[in-house]
């Protein structure tokens, strides 16, 4: 560090870059904010309640709306997390828990942090390729496969960190009343942590909730309202891309609908989970 | 916990149940393919469906190279594509007796623009097309251009070409055509379902392309005419082989369609109308086909069979009724007949379905 | 990214040969279920990333084999077949009754534009996101404290984050794009335009009638420039609150110390970007990752055009956008090319989460020596 005698101009570039630095985070904030505006405004104006009740009709003029398409992201994130949030949990209670007793922790630790960074569309061109072809026909198993496949590590990684917080107190309490391991970490250590574990798995279902492209290969689309899952199946982010790059007027518009009804859930879940979350940690920390 | 895992059990349970009830009750047949007819098969099937509630087709808008990859790999029950098969295509289909191609609907390619300030419909000759998709032509005002529309004030603004970046049969019809009318078309960029344009803009399907036209003014792309009319889109006029000049409607499209019917022979039936002679025909004209199994085996049932061929043969005969009411070109009666015969051979597992 | 065992938090571990290490011992049938389903679970995705790359390099072999490392080098993207008129020994075309004889140029693949796609548009979003997430960071971590909304802000970042990809395409189509065709790009016209040495960035180089040609490039808003722009947006969260998290791990002492010796703010605020450095460069690292790996957003704004150009109003593709584009279609060695590139990607992305990973280790154990 510089010693003493910065002199004036030392300090008037200081006070410079101190303006610069909220000004970045001024601007970032009004970026935000001018993305969001645009997006709720226009979405605004486009939903009404047929959006909600109805489905795709054949009409480009009159597309009906995305009941569809919003019970179909539903039921895919239901069946994603039917395999993901079981999977994911094993994993992380295993590189948490068992990570002296193997070599597999270290290893899956790693490779779990460097798959949540796979760009999403190459995880649909794999679901393509072993769910899509072999099946004979797009389906929401594969869309749903898609998504499983990028909630794992995410639900790993975070139920890892957050079992890692549960002090060792907890668990020496347990061993020495008699518990078996496996009594300890589903008896006492999981519900210690399960609220930042249950926020952990929530932010990954909202994380996939959002994704398209691994869906574009795999789910494909659908006009109807299915629970099918042998079929091709919609979903929101699918069905708002496709009006999106189109021509037709109508569409377009119920694909701003669609984005606002979209970023609406997503942000209530996002909120919702960071107050269970401040809250969680809080009770932890008072322990 | 517990509770959060078993919800995921009752919400799978509910699903294998869903699944399960549900093919006992609909026939649910899944289609893909060429972007350009999407529309009307989706109107014709929600048509179809007022009359046949349990009848659910759905269509999927993927490019014509979809359709005939989807078909190949079982993936859907029906493809469409607007470039009919090639050699290669129907080997990896398992050659040409086991399947069937026939065309349903017929499409035509307009130039369609955005030229702000030129209001009045703009004259193209099929070289000049060609020269401004190889960039040979360059502005709005070229000689050759203006020698075309000698009313029109037109802008010294550059051309911006807007082209399909998917696997397409309105390229392949497009670049066909334009390789009948400038020699260097074919070598410089060939033809075919997906080539490469020396410059301008690529769109995913119809609707990627119009919707590249209408936000970029100065640009010009090859779309299909319902889609322009239905977006209200500027397109020009293409001069045929007669030397008209003819601005695209259904009526000058049937007729290129006419003239063909004799010549679909087998059950691969395939004829490019485009170029043809006639005072009023327009000469950017294609047949849209539909690529079945000769035996549905891949369906699920005989009923699911049964249910497609009827949907197809009412597409052939209602359906053509009310696709001019969308700006679609429907078949002529003698083409009409054709495909009806090679309809009548389309078996379930060795079963006849008449 | 955490250590294994002993988390700071978590308290002494439980040393071994004790007794409570010995009740751990102790197995049950439930003991032996958890531990083989969680052995499973971890197993499991282990098995995912091979399932990964055994599937692609396996469907992109045909592709390997035809081009070898050509593929890396080639410009060429043609998935049609040209007939051109063979040219004979003496340089004219050759005919044979009467008929030009005609050769078969079949169809060709070569990943550099889409590698260059990716480069450029990449790189527009580093310029432009890096020093605004860094200095977004610097003011959580020192100026934010003081007023009390280090939380908020933090907060409201990475809402940024929460909106789908999908979203930011529509808006840079929407939005983005006409403002810059109508605004930045003729405003930028008007003042370097004359200049010789920004001539690339208005003119463009492309081979027409089988000569080189220059022309001037139109502006569509859909090009390089608007899918960096889209990509800065999109990674300023990641930077940001990786940022944040490493300048927040910055020993007090060392801001203390260089205060006390007379530093200005600022000049504080630069010891501990120098001090953190690995750490922000890990965090540069994962921006780039997420900006390689972006699909959605950059697919709607790029232009689809498969080609190199110098200048960012240029459309080029990007290795994701050109997967998005063309693989439903594909078929044959051209979904083999397009697998190769999906490998490629896949690869580059593994590459950059590992260097990330070894910079944050590196990071912290640097700090944790310093204590």
């Amino acid at each position: 560090m510089r010693s003493q005698g910065v002199g004036q101009l030392g300090r008037w570039y200081s006070r410079i870059m101190f303006g610069v630095c909220v000004g970045f985070a001024a601007l970032i904030i009004a970026l935000l904010s001018l993305v969001i505006w645009y997006l709720l405004a226009i979405g605004a104006q486009s939903v009404d309640l047929a959006f909600f009740t109805q489905d795709q009709s054949g009409d480009p003029t009159a597309p009906g709306g995305m009941r569809h398409a919003i019970v179909g992201t539903l039921v895919l994130v239901g069946l994603a997390s039917a395999v993901g949030v079981p999977m994911g949990m094993l994993a992380g209670i295993h590189m948490a828990e068992y990570s002296q007793e193997t070599w597999l922790a270290k290893p899956a630790r790693f490779i779990a942090d460097v798959l949540a960074g796979v760009p999403s569309i190459v995880i649909g061109i794999l679901g393509y390729e072993l769910i899509v072809v072999p099946m004979g026909n797009f389906s929401g198993w594969a869309g749903a496969a898609a998504l499983a496949f990028i909630m794992i590590p995410i639900v790993a990684r975070t139920t890892e960190e957050m079992l890692l917080l549960v002090p060792n107190s907890y668990r020496a309490g347990s061993f020495a009343l008699g518990a078996t391991k496996a009594q300890t970490i589903l008896r006492v250590v999981l519900p210690a942590a399960s609220g930042s574990v249950v926020t952990g798995i929530m932010l990954a279902l909202a994380r996939v909730a959002g994704e398209t492209a691994p869906l574009l290969f795999t789910a494909l689309g659908s006009r109807f309202l299915t629970l099918d899952p042998n079929q091709p199946f919609p979903s929101l982010t699918v069905q708002i891309y496709t009006y999106a790059t189109g021509p037709y007027e109508a569409e377009r518009r119920l694909a701003w609908a669609g984005i606002l009804v979209l970023i609406s859930i997503l942000f209530a879940l996002n909120l919702t989970i960071r107050v269970v979350a401040a809250r969680s940690a809080r009770h932890l920390k008072s322990n | 916990m517990p509770r959060l895992l078993a919800t995921n059990a009752v919400l799978t349970t509910l699903v294998a149940f869903a699944s399960a009830t549900a093919t006992f009750a609909d026939i649910k047949l899944n289609g893909a393919g060429a972007s350009f007819p999407a529309p009307l098969y989706r109107f014709w099937v929600s048509e179809y469906q007022k009359a046949h509630p349990n009848v659910k087709i759905d269509y999927q808008s993927i490019g014509s190279g979809g359709g005939i990859k989807g078909i190949t790999d079982k993936t859907i029950d029906f493809g469409a594509t607007d470039a009919p098969l090639n050699k290669k295509e129907i080997e990896g289909l398992g050659g040409a007796d086991k399947i069937i191609q026939f065309p349903l609907i017929i499409g035509g390619v307009v130039p369609a623009y955005n030229l702000p300030g030129v209001d009045k419909d703009l004259n193209f000759s099929g070289e000049v097309l060609a020269k401004i998709f190889l960039g040979e032509i360059a502005t709005w005002n070229d000689p050759e251009i203006v020698a075309l529309n000698p009313e029109a004030k037109l802008p010294a603004s550059p051309i911006t070409p807007a082209w399909r970046s998917d696997g397409s049969g309105t390229t392949y019809v497009f670049s066909s055509y334009l390789a009948t009318q400038y020699s260097a078309f074919e070598s410089t960029v060939g033809t075919g379902k997906q080539i490469r344009f020396p410059l301008g803009q690529g769109g995913k399907g119809n609707e990627g392309v119009a919707a590249i036209i209408k936000q970029t003014p100065g640009s010009i792309g090859y779309i299909e005419h319902n889609f322009a009319t239905a977006n209200r889109i500027s397109y020009g006029a293409v001069r045929n082989a007669a030397g008209n000049f003819i601005k695209a409607t259904p009526a000058n499209m049937s007729v290129a369609g006419e003239a063909s019917a004799d010549s679909l022979k087998g059950d691969v039936l395939a004829a490019n109308i485009w170029n043809q002679p006639g005072a009023e025909v327009y000469p950017i004209s294609a047949f849209s086909y539909i690529i079945l199994y000769k035996d549905l085996g891949n369906l699920a049932s005989i009923e699911e069979a049964k249910a497609l061929t009827a949907f197809f043969r009412w597409a052939l005969s209602a359906g053509q009724d009310r696709a001019g009411s969308m700006d679609y070109a429907p078949l002529s009666a003698g083409v009409r007949s054709r495909v009806e015969a090679s309809l009548d051979r389309l078996t379930f597992k060795g079963a006849s379905l008449k | 990214m955490s250590q294994a065992a002993s988390h700071p938090d978590r308290g002494p571990a439980i040393p071994p040969g004790s007794p409570t290490a010995a009740r751990r011992a102790k197995t049950g049938l439930g003991d032996l279920a958890l531990g083989i389903m969680a052995r499973f679970g971890a197993a499991s995705i282990i098995f995912m990333l091979t399932a990964l790359l055994f599937v692609l390099f396996t469907a992109a072999l045909p592709s390997v084999r035809q081009f070898g490392a050509n593929f890396f080098i080639s410009t060429q993207w043609r998935v049609n077949t040209l007939e051109k008129p063979a040219i004979g020994p003496d340089g004219r075309v050759l005919k044979e009754d009467g008929e030009t004889v005609m050769t078969t140029i079949p169809p060709a693949f070569g990943a550099l534009p889409t590698i260059y796609g990716t480069a450029v548009t990449s790189f527009i979003a580093l310029v432009v996101a890096v020093p605004l997430s860094f200095g977004a960071a610097i003011f959580i971590v020192r100026v934010a404290p003081r007023w009390k909304i280090a939380g908020p802000i933090s907060f409201l970042i990475e809402l940024l984050a929460a909106i789908p990809s999908i979203a930011y395409g529509l808006w840079g189509l929407y939005v983005l794009a006409p403002f810059l065709r109508d605004w930045v790009a003729p405003t930028l016209q008007k003042v370097l335009g004359d200049i010789p040495a920004f001539r690339w960035m208005f003119f463009e180089t492309i081979t027409i009638a089988g000569r080189l040609q220059e022309r001037p490039i139109a502006f569509t808003g859909r090009d390089m420039l608007c899918g960096g722009l889209i990509l800065a947006i999109m990674i300023l969260p990641i930077i940001t609150a990786v940022a944040r998290d490493v300048l927040r791990a910055v020993p007090r002492a060392q801001i203390e110390g260089s205060l006390a010796l007379g530093a200005t703010w600022w000049q504080s605020c630069w010891g501990m970007l120098r001090y953190a450095r690995a750490g922000l460069f890990g965090a540069v690292v994962l921006g780039l990752a997420r900006a390689a790996g972006e699909t959605m957003a950059i697919t709607m704004v790029i232009g689809n055009n498969n080609q190199i150009a110098a200048s960012p109003f240029a459309p080029a593709q990007t290795m994701a956008s050109l997967l998005a584009s063309e693989f439903r279609e594909a078929a044959g060695l051209h979904r083999a090319a397009l697998l190769e590139v999906a490998l490629v990607l896949l690869i580059m992305s593994l590459i950059f989460n590992v260097v990330a990973r070894w910079l944050f280790v590196g990071g912290q154990s640097r700090s944790a020596a310093a204590h």
